[in-house]
């Protein structure tokens, strides 16, 4: 698996994979939809995707002598491994932009602020994409399209949820919105359950994903 | 004990049926895979591999390939054509990538080959010639101590001096490394070579699965000057050719003097046999 892994990265990660991961810094931009940042993992997962097929890297993994259901479980633990990256690097940037910035510019009249709860909306948002797309994706490798439209308009819709639920409803407005030093309680348990629906949703997804692939004619 | 026992194999595609495909490949023998584009040959050799869900068993030196997958394709060496994955990496990002999956891997074996072939590593796939290609799917298959190469097509594409530059690869592997072989090819002059079986595969089933010399002893190519002393022999897929007909008979039939015969090459073999089959199976639709 481990081998599997490395073969991952070193032949099938498009440079967006990585380039994306910097696009955490847009928690400094102000009054942005800061949900949106974790699209653009969602839109590097695509292109890694393209550039699988375009390599032939699945017929190439199939012959290697690895197990079927390894190939799926490899790429989208890479892919999990980037997607936990992008989170951490959002929760790291949030909080030194609560530190050096004075709390009026901390407001975000787009959507919630940049904190826990964003981070805990992220790991929704990336376990829905996840739950959408890969099971679709490996049902037939060679269509990436579709699953990846269904996927990002899945991911906008529950942005717009999550923008909606910060202007509409106190717990979003107030409880957990602003400087992580505010309800941090409240915030960690945001933080939490948005962790846990990821998990979860990532487990089903890559179980689902391995099923699919297994049925695969190449 | 076989390099590889294929036993009923069987794929069914809505256009296609692989139907109860079953062969051997000697140990230390060169079979040579042939029949027309669409017969199955790919299919049989994805089947092999589990590349493709197909029912049957297949086993490896004696090795059950579901059972014992991650050991019996350790000893496999598959080139699938070229090398048509990753064009834009180098031969070496591949080979470091590839190495690792094999604890059997010898460098410096890898390294001779790579020397024997001319190929540079730090040359992208892509700048590679077709024959170049073949030859770096063979060094990275044979420097991890493949012990059964299986390939599919690996000549197509190729001009006719690097297709006999394969052939000399390929017989000097079997005599000092004691490889054996499956390769599947349509170019017959390939198999006149270097085969020593022949697995001949029509519409998805076994025509013949037997030694080359063996198929090739079994017909006589006949020349008629009428349709009419071409039907009174029953030859065997008659075809109008240039001066009058050709067909097939057996090897040991009787016939008058009158009908002109030589010895059936693998091509002519091929040709009326698929003819044949085609006259078997519009008259059964009619």
């Amino acid at each position: 698996m481990l081998n599997l892994i490395k073969k991952e990265i070193a032949l099938c990660m498009h440079p967006t994979a990585f380039i994306f991961l910097f696009f955490a810094v847009l928690v400094f931009v102000p009054n942005y939809p800061y949900e949106v940042i974790f699209f653009f993992s969602c839109l590097s997962i695509f292109f890694c995707c393209m550039m699988t097929r375009e390599n032939g890297d699945i017929a190439f993994s199939c012959a290697l002598p690895v197990k079927k259901e390894h190939i799926p479980f490899a790429k989208m633990l890479v892919v999990f491994g980037l997607q936990c990256i992008i989170l951490f690097l959002v929760g790291v940037i949030a909080a030194i932009k609560g530190a050096v910035l004075p709390a009026e510019q901390y407001v975000n009249q787009a959507g919630i602020s940049a904190n826990l709860v964003l981070v805990g909306n992220g790991a929704i948002l990336l376990g829905t994409f996840n739950l959408i797309f890969f099971p679709r994706y490996f049902k037939n490798p060679d269509k990436i399209g579709v699953p990846f439209v269904i996927g990002a308009i899945v991911v906008f819709f529950v942005i717009g949820v999550f923008i909606v639920l910060r202007w509409v409803t106190p717990l979003y407005s107030t409880t957990l919105n602003g400087l992580n030093s505010e309800n941090t309680g409240a915030k960690s348990v945001a933080l939490a359950i948005g962790i846990v629906i990821y998990a979860v949703l990532s487990a089903v997804s890559c179980k689902l994903s391995i099923k699919n692939f297994q049925r695969v004619d190449l | 004990m076989n390099a590889l026992e294929v036993r009923e194999l069987t794929k069914v595609y809505p256009e296609f049926t692989l139907d109860k495909v079953s062969f051997f490949v000697k140990q230390g023998h060169i079979s040579g895979l042939i029949g027309r584009n669409g017969a199955g040959k790919s299919t049989t050799i994805k089947g092999i591999l589990r590349l493709i869900n197909a029912e049957g068993s297949v086993s490896v030196f004696g090795k059950d390939f579901l059972k014992e997958e991650m050991v019996v394709k350790q000893t496999i060496g598959y080139v699938g054509g070229g090398f048509r994955y990753y064009p834009m990496n180098t031969l070496a990002a591949i080979r470091k990538a590839y190495a690792p999956f094999y604890p059997t891997w010898n460098q410096s074996k890898y390294e001779k080959f790579l020397s024997q072939f001319e190929l540079i590593e730090s040359k992208k796939v892509k700048e590679l010639s077709e024959g170049m290609k073949v030859k770096f799917a063979l060094a990275l298959a044979l420097s991890h101590g493949a012990k059964l190469l299986i390939m599919d097509e690996p000549t197509s594409g190729l001009d006719p001096l690097s297709r006999e530059e394969f052939c000399d690869i390929i017989l000097q592997l079997v005599r000092e490394e004691g490889v054996s072989v499956l390769f599947s090819t349509h170019i017959t002059s390939d198999l006149m070579r270097i085969a020593d079986d022949i697995v001949y595969i029509s519409q998805g089933k076994i025509l013949a699965a037997c030694p080359l010399k063996e198929l090739l002893c079994k017909y006589k190519l006949a020349h008629f000057s009428s349709l009419a002393d071409a039907s009174a022999v029953n030859a065997i897929g008659v075809k109008a050719v240039k001066k009058g007909y050709e067909g097939l008979l057996p090897r040991d039939m009787q016939i008058s003097e009158s009908i002109a015969v030589t010895d059936a090459t693998i091509d002519n073999i091929i040709v009326h046999l698929e003819k044949e089959n085609e006259e078997k199976k519009h008259v059964k639709s009619n």
